[in-house]
């Protein structure tokens, strides 16, 4: 027989306080932000398919672009970078305010939002979030951005809902450096990071009511290898015009489909109903059944991603790789890098290897980048006669058979080294060895698999010339100091530079820093204007194209507008709705 | 027997054991390593990656990092995943269910389809139910199973009958048996397919050489009929080779699912792997090459111990 416990005081307390704590806390002071976007119904689930399964939930060590891009739509920022304008804008801070150096931020945080288990947001959870970041031993890949002079920044808590962040120098990508940081909940991750793992906390077995983010969804299910499943949060803190809580959608599903012409194949067959990225070859294959198919393709134009040719420069090849060290004689003069430039049909590269979706560059700036994007900065022609002067005037000659020689007589030749894996590089590679053939000089293109080539490039210094592809991840020349700074660590042509080894990369190195520290955007602009200009001349890399951003979404669903920063389509997931009422896709 | 098994067992573990002393001196020998990819991140300090390189240890000597390795696979643990961020039992252990979902089927269906088939060529060894055989199995032959998967792939998409990809279709939670069945269809299909030519050959060329002994001629010639003839004696008689191979398909089907997978979307060990090889996830590959290897010295187990007891020279001998 059962026996009946006397009821207690503290339970008593429990029942009488239990309403209030399980009531939404719209009724009372609820911060939610109003956006405004043609208003949606709500309902309906979104399949999209991944290229590689998501390797982690954990927004503290995820480094793969299908981590991020879940872990971004479980997880909310302080201050957000809308991929439409690329300018930032209030995300969880409801405002901020910087001291005239740009060295301190104080933020004023959105007041009774909470996690999608339900428990309260506060300053804590965003003081925890950074200590988390910042801390050394745990070795994030966010850490890096949110150091000023090489010291980390100092978060301070001012009150529940007040933090101030402090850099040791005026930080100008300050407020950009907060967008895509995941604030995380104290309450569930600081048992984990007290023990040393928290690299181990939300992997892909942590199950589903561990895990909370102030994202416009949450976790419900993961199928190993297969699709990872998040539903609505009905906690989350935007609304539309109506004051409809967002997202619309009621689930959002992310399929692995390993190959990008699986990812087409599955998406005709209606298996899934949105493409994060099409390649050019796909885009021309899906733009005649469009309308039959039900679907449509969308060009978010250039994006922030770079081709160049970049010439071995590195000191420490002499005696160690002599045929290498040689030819870095030729490498070295600016006039015959110039040549190599002109000689270079970009429009042919963006016909040919982009089918037109494209744009041709002169730096690492693509016209996508609508902040940073210097249009006083011509393209370089394509002009083979003008290559023939300039080598000519910088000593080289032509032999009986047409190849170009130096003053040595020796003939000039050199090898691209691509990544294999790289279709798109690779047809680049031959185009380029066809365009430098009509000026005399004979390239062989070697062809290696990309950890091996990248190996050559980054460490062992043994290529000649490369063909490789960055991505500028954010719209902000900062990140860029690493290739363009002299003692970046990946300063590509000339790698573990002690000092500039010339006046131009002096002046590169002095115009970064500057820009770094400087406030104001104009200024910051005609800085890096000067960095772009100094590379257009010097040509250190070639730069020679950007591919459009090409993605398509099925008919019906609605506010879809594709951007060049990631994720292109999903990025405003939550605002992302089916036409048909019911949602049922 | 206990000789006999112990002896096959030991082979085992050295095959097993030389296999990741060799996994660990080729992953050395390939240039670059799992973070050499993320060095291209602007975002990411050359610090940053260094910190992570030595707590995976990948700092440290060659043979130490194989002797660490080798004391805690001796426990149960393959090693961490550096992409997952997970222990390489933990991450393959699902995956490898999905495999042999696949393979089991397969291989059963196979040998079904091969052992009738290929006892039915032989007996009509001049007839044209032979010269069909003969010339389907040729043809099956010289299909790669790359060829057959984009077959099975191009007839789903034009058909509608079959999914194109995948285990469960978009929306379905991963609960529906049906909804399973009709995935397996296709990728069972092309493995089948994929085998069963040579299995067919092997069983008929095995058949043809009983059918051409004495005893089975006195077999015949006392009257017994077809099936008898075919399943009673022709096949127990033709068994050792049979057998032996029943081993080696086994990992030759592994295999073949592993590029089956990788083609139709299919999240088994291939996926899995083809990713951790290109990513340099050193303890994925090393792990998943071990369970491949070790599947395959179960089935050639198998087999002997299948042979031990069917062939009594084998007995007398061990």
């Amino acid at each position: 027989m059962r026996s009946i416990r006397p009821i207690t005081p503290s339970f008593l307390l429990a029942c009488l306080l239990l309403p209030a704590s399980l009531a939404r806390p719209e009724g009372r002071q609820q911060d939610l932000l109003k956006v405004s976007v043609p208003v949606g119904h709500p309902g309906g689930v979104l399949v999209v398919s991944q290229s590689s399964e998501p390797k982690t939930l954990n927004p503290v060590v995820a480094v793969d672009q299908p981590s991020r891009d879940v872990i971004r739509r479980m997880t909310a920022d302080l201050v957000h970078i809308n991929r439409a304008t690329q300018k930032t804008e209030p995300a969880l801070a409801r405002s901020w305010k910087s001291n005239r150096e740009g060295s301190q931020f104080t933020v004023e945080l959105r007041r009774g939002l909470r996690f999608s288990d339900g428990a309260p947001f506060t300053a804590d959870d965003v003081v925890f979030s950074f200590q988390v970041y910042l801390d050394e031993k745990v070795h994030s890949p966010q850490r890096d951005l949110l150091l000023a002079g090489g010291k980390p920044m100092r978060v301070e808590k001012l009150g529940p809902y007040t933090v101030k962040f402090s850099f040791v120098a005026p930080y100008a990508p300050a407020e950009r450096v907060f967008d895509s940081l995941a604030i995380l909940p104290r309450h569930l991750l600081e048992q984990g990071y007290k023990a040393g793992k928290i690299n181990q906390v939300w992997n892909l077995t942590t199950s589903a009511e561990k895990i909370a983010g102030l994202g416009p969804f949450r976790l419900k299910q993961v199928l190993p290898g297969e699709k990872l499943v998040l539903e609505r949060n009905p906690y989350y803190w935007k609304t539309d015009s109506q004051g409809q809580i967002l997202p619309y959608l009621n689930e959002l599903i992310f399929l692995t489909v390993p190959s990008r012409d699986a990812q087409v194949v599955r998406f005709r067959a209606g298996e899934t109903q949105i493409i994060t990225q099409v390649s050019a070859e796909n885009y021309s294959a899906l733009l005649a059944d469009q309308q039959t198919g039900r679907y449509k393709l969308y060009d978010a134009g250039p994006g922030l991603e770079y081709n160049f040719l970049v010439f071995n420069l590195n000191d420490d090849v002499k005696g160690r790789l002599p045929a290498i060290a040689q030819k870095q004689t030729w490498f070295r003069d600016q006039r015959f890098r110039e040549a190599v430039s002109l000689a270079i049909d970009r429009a042919a590269i963006v016909r040919m290897v982009y089918q037109g979706r494209g744009v041709a560059l002169a730096t690492p700036v693509s016209p996508g980048d609508k902040l940073w994007f210097d249009s006083d900065i011509p393209i370089p022609e394509y002009s083979p006669e003008k290559a023939r002067k300039l080598l000519q005037a910088a000593g080289f000659s032509w032999n009986s058979s047409g190849a170009l020689t130096d003053s040595s007589g020796q003939p000039v030749d050199f090898s691209i080294l691509v990544n294999s894996g790289n279709v798109q590089r690779s047809q680049m590679a031959t185009l380029i060895q066809e365009d430098l053939k009509k000026i005399g000089i004979n390239v062989h293109v070697a062809g290696l698999e990309f950890r091996s080539a990248t190996d050559r490039v980054l460490n062992s210094h043994d290529y000649e010339v490369a063909l490789m592809g960055l991505g500028r991840g954010d719209a902000d020349p900062t990140p860029d100091m690493s290739v363009l700074s002299s003692d970046g660590d990946i300063h590509l042509w000339n790698m573990g530079e002690k000092t500039p080894a010339t006046p131009w990369e002096a002046e590169i190195d002095r115009l970064m820093r500057k820009q770094q520290v400087t406030p104001n955007y104009a200024e910051r602009k005609k800085l890096f204007d000067r960095v772009q200009a100094i590379l257009a001349e010097q040509q250190p890399m070639i730069f020679l194209a950007s591919p459009n951003i090409l993605t398509a979404a099925r008919d019906g669903l609605e506010n879809v507008r594709p951007a060049i920063m990631d994720n292109y389509i999903l990025w405003n997931a939550d605002e992302l709705f089916w036409h048909t009422p019911a949602g049922k896709h | 027997m206990i000789r006999y098994l112990s002896r096959r067992l030991a082979h085992g573990v050295l095959l097993l054991a030389g296999v990741s002393m060799l996994l660990f001196v080729f992953q050395k020998a390939a240039p670059g390593d799992f973070f050499l990819g993320m060095r291209l991140n602007p975002e990411l300090s050359g610090q940053t990656l260094q910190g992570l390189r030595a707590e995976y240890g990948l700092d440290q000597p060659l043979p130490q990092r194989y002797a660490r390795w080798l004391g805690s696979a001796l426990r149960g643990d393959l090693g961490p995943s550096f992409a997952y961020n997970l222990p390489v039992t933990t991450l393959l252990w699902p995956r490898i269910k999905n495999t042999l979902l696949l393979s089991v089927p397969a291989l059963l269906i196979s040998w079904l389809i091969a052992i009738p088939l290929g006892l039915l060529a032989a007996w009509r060894r001049t007839g044209w139910i032979d010269r069909i055989f003969s010339g389907s199995t040729s043809t099956l032959l010289a299909l790669p199973d790359v060829l057959l998967a984009l077959l099975a792939v191009l007839l789903a998409l034009r058909t509608h009958i079959f999914p194109v990809g995948g285990m469960t279709a978009g929306t379905d939670a991963g609960e529906s048996t049906a909804g399973l069945l009709q995935h397996m269809v296709l990728p069972v299909f092309v493995l089948v397919v994929g085998s069963v030519g040579p299995l067919l050959r092997q069983v008929r060329a095995s058949a043809i050489e009983v059918m051409d002994s004495s005893y089975f001629r006195a077999a015949q010639g006392n009257g017994l009929g077809r099936t008898t003839l075919l399943f009673r004696h022709a096949l127990p008689a033709a068994a050792n080779p049979l057998i032996s191979l029943f081993g080696l398909s086994a990992g030759f089907l592994l295999s073949a699912s592993i590029l089956v997978e990788v083609i139709m979307s299919w999240p088994g060990m291939g996926p899995l792997m083809l990713e951790a090889i290109f990513g340099r996830d050193l303890f994925v590959v090393i792990g998943a090459v071990m369970i491949s290897t070790l599947l395959l010295v179960l089935g050639n187990l198998l087999a002997d111990v299948l042979l031990y007891f069917c062939d009594p020279r084998i007995r007398v001998q061990s």
